[in-house]
């Protein structure tokens, strides 16, 4: 052993040498999330493939044979608008299979022994997903304006479709999360990514109006997350055009409709995260 | 190696008046919910820059004493104590203290060797130059300089293991928790890590709290064990005062048929140290006579008993104290080859 290699395992200072500050490590944990994310290209692939198809064949086909469900309405930029609220839960449910692989191969475990608190971790891992899934909503709607979608926002509409995107991939990853950890094995967990990630889109008023369905389905939809963010995307991003917020609220304002909406989303998550917290916490230390 | 280990811990027991134990636990108790008592009232210190083994058969509790001094559980009562902290009120001072090797792999499978320590130096907060060249070092170090930039993926089970001690050293631990830190590995990579292990308490005075299986490997490495049994601590010294307590010598009869006989009979030769250890198929017994007189009681002993077979007297070792204090619980693999130093 030479001289350099004791001291360089002599005991260090380090940043966190007084009180571990409450966001030490959450930096660290997003970025490994992302590249563990990035290095899996094909997942990021396989989640945008559906709304790409739509996008770009399934939506403008639609439109031509359809036409519009009223007047005023551009089918395609409606149903555009609905793959972002297809794509996002997907997506954050697809990351519920990260956290089971981290478990299974022991690394959970190792960020457990590091000194940073519990909650950051599978909180740098929501914000990681949140960071992937921006940048597959800026693709979607980037080749939903080349393919002829009518998006009009403007700097304080713009806004209310980003929260509308943060808000339902934080409530679905803290579904995703806490599903994963309790469930706890990929092969059980995988057939609920489609059941929870995408069946009650069909009933979110993104294919469609919420009016259009029957009594009783329509109250389960105002239930929905998805419902709210979709209604929302479509006030950030479709000015102009009624943002369909009525069908839900019955209020006639749709600025006060909009807040309603994210009020309920901010609910979601705050509620979901929580509860994934919690689970992870209680599962991690015994 | 005893005489070294003996002579060091009485060094580390004169410095412990301090009362500045890396490891303190006092009482320690730990219920699971499901009504499983996996600790009953453990208390014991590991000294500064000592190598302490906890020892004893499976669901003894020595996971769950790792578990507890690392913070990945949390004990129903009790005290324990890490570098003057406590494990409940203090957890992330306590991590800050520690560097922890688990006894399965628990590499980042989607990163090279380098990437890894790179992670972990981020979350325990070191400096990017000090970290740069502590990962270089222990690279060396650890004889995986070369092979850094591949993926963990590639690595066999002994650079594996390696990567996992250095990443667990990385941030200067004041002590290093290794949770049977060789098991499943071959002969060779098992003395390759012991030899590591002993270095590095004796360059660096990294105090060393580990769990093993393999009784003899303990026995060369470790200062001073304690021997867990259902949660309860039954032993706690060097090895060759556990050694001597029990006798020099290990009187060992093969039978038959039924053992009960023939350990009477060697009861009442009075030679023993202990009560004899009744096993299917042998009878094990401590004792501190001269070699010539357990020849002579061994003789009579086969002479009067037909279902003996064999008989034989060795030097007492820590598996036998193991056994002994367990009572024969033998759920532990058997000895490995080779001196592991």
């Amino acid at each position: 052993m030479t001289a350099t290699v004791v001291d360089a395992l002599a005991p260090v200072a380090t940043t966190i040498d007084g009180r571990v500050p409450p966001w030490h490590g959450f930096g660290t944990l997003w970025l490994r999330r992302l590249q563990v994310t990035t290095k899996t290209a094909s997942g990021i692939i396989g989640q945008l493939m559906t709304p790409v198809l739509w996008i770009l064949v399934v939506g403008p086909a639609l439109a031509d044979s359809l036409g519009s469900f009223s007047p005023g309405v551009d089918y395609y930029t409606f149903i555009a608008v609905g793959q972002v609220a297809f794509l996002i839960p997907f997506t954050a449910m697809f990351s519920g299979i990260n956290v089971i692989v981290d478990k299974e191969f022991g690394v959970t475990r190792e960020m457990l022994v590091a000194p940073v608190r519990r909650a950051a971790i599978p909180l740098a891992n929501a914000a990681a997903v949140l960071t992937v899934t921006f940048v597959q909503v800026a693709i979607i709607v980037g080749l939903g304006r080349l393919r002829g979608a009518h998006f009009h926002t403007s700097l304080s509409r713009l806004p209310w479709f980003l929260i509308a995107t943060a808000l339902l991939c934080l409530t679905m990853y803290g579904v995703a999360e806490t599903l994963a950890l309790r469930i706890g094995r990929q092969e059980a967990f995988g057939p609920l990514i489609p059941a929870i990630g995408v069946t009650p889109y069909f009933l979110s008023g993104a294919l469609y109006p919420l009016s259009v369905l029957p009594d009783g389905i329509q109250q389960v939809g105002f239930l929905l997350p998805w419902t709210h963010a979709v209604a929302l995307m479509r006030y950030g991003l479709m000015d102009g055009t009624n943002p369909r917020l009525d069908d839900i609220w019955h209020l006639g304002s749709d600025p006060l409709m909009a807040v309603l909406s994210a009020a309920v989303l901010a609910a979601y998550a705050a509620l979901m995260l929580t509860i994934a917290v919690r689970t992870f916490k209680r599962t991690t230390l015994a | 190696m005893t005489e070294t280990a003996f002579q060091a811990t009485e060094s580390l027991r004169e410095r412990s008046r301090y009362g500045n134990d890396p490891v303190r636990v006092r009482d320690l108790r730990k219920s699971y919910p499901n009504g499983v008592a996996a600790l009953r009232g453990v208390s014991l210190a590991a000294y500064e820059g000592e190598i302490f083994g906890l020892l004893g058969p499976n669901g003894a509790g020595k996971t769950t004493t790792v578990g507890v001094l690392t913070t990945l559980v949390r004990p129903t009562a009790g005290e324990a104590l890490v570098d003057g902290r406590d494990v409940v009120v203090d957890p992330l001072g306590v991590r800050r203290r520690i560097g922890v090797v688990f006894q399965d792999s628990v590499l980042d499978n989607e990163f090279s060797g380098v990437d890894n320590l790179r992670l972990h130096a981020r979350l325990f907060g070191l400096p990017r130059d000090i970290a740069d060249a502590r990962i270089d070092a222990l690279l060396r170090l650890m004889d995986l300089y070369q092979r850094a930039d591949d993926g963990v993926r590639t690595y066999s089970g002994g650079m594996r293991r390696r990567l996992e001690i250095a990443r667990a050293l990385l941030a200067g631990p004041r002590i290093l928790f290794l949770d049977e830190p060789t098991v499943g590995l071959d002969p060779e990579v098992r003395n390759e890590i012991w030899r590591l292990i002993a270095d590095l308490r004796q360059r660096e005075g990294v105090t060393i709290v580990l769990t093993t299986h393999y009784l003899e490997e303990a026995e060369l490495v470790c200062d001073r064990v304690g021997i867990l049994h259902a949660g309860v601590l039954v032993a706690l010294d060097t090895p060759r005062r556990l050694v001597d307590a029990l006798g020099e010598q290990i009187i060992d009869v093969r039978v038959l048929s039924d053992a009960a006989p023939v350990a009477i009979a060697l009861t009442q030769t009075g030679v023993g140290s202990h009560a004899p250890l009744v096993a299917s198929g042998s009878v094990t017994m401590a004792s501190n006579a001269p070699s010539g007189d357990l020849a002579d009681v061994l003789g009579s002993l086969a002479g009067a008993h037909a279902q003996v077979v064999g008989t034989a007297v060795r030097r007492a070792t820590l598996n036998d104290v193991y056994l002994h204090l367990t009572g024969g619980a033998t759920d532990h693999p058997p000895a490995p080859d080779g001196d592991p130093r």
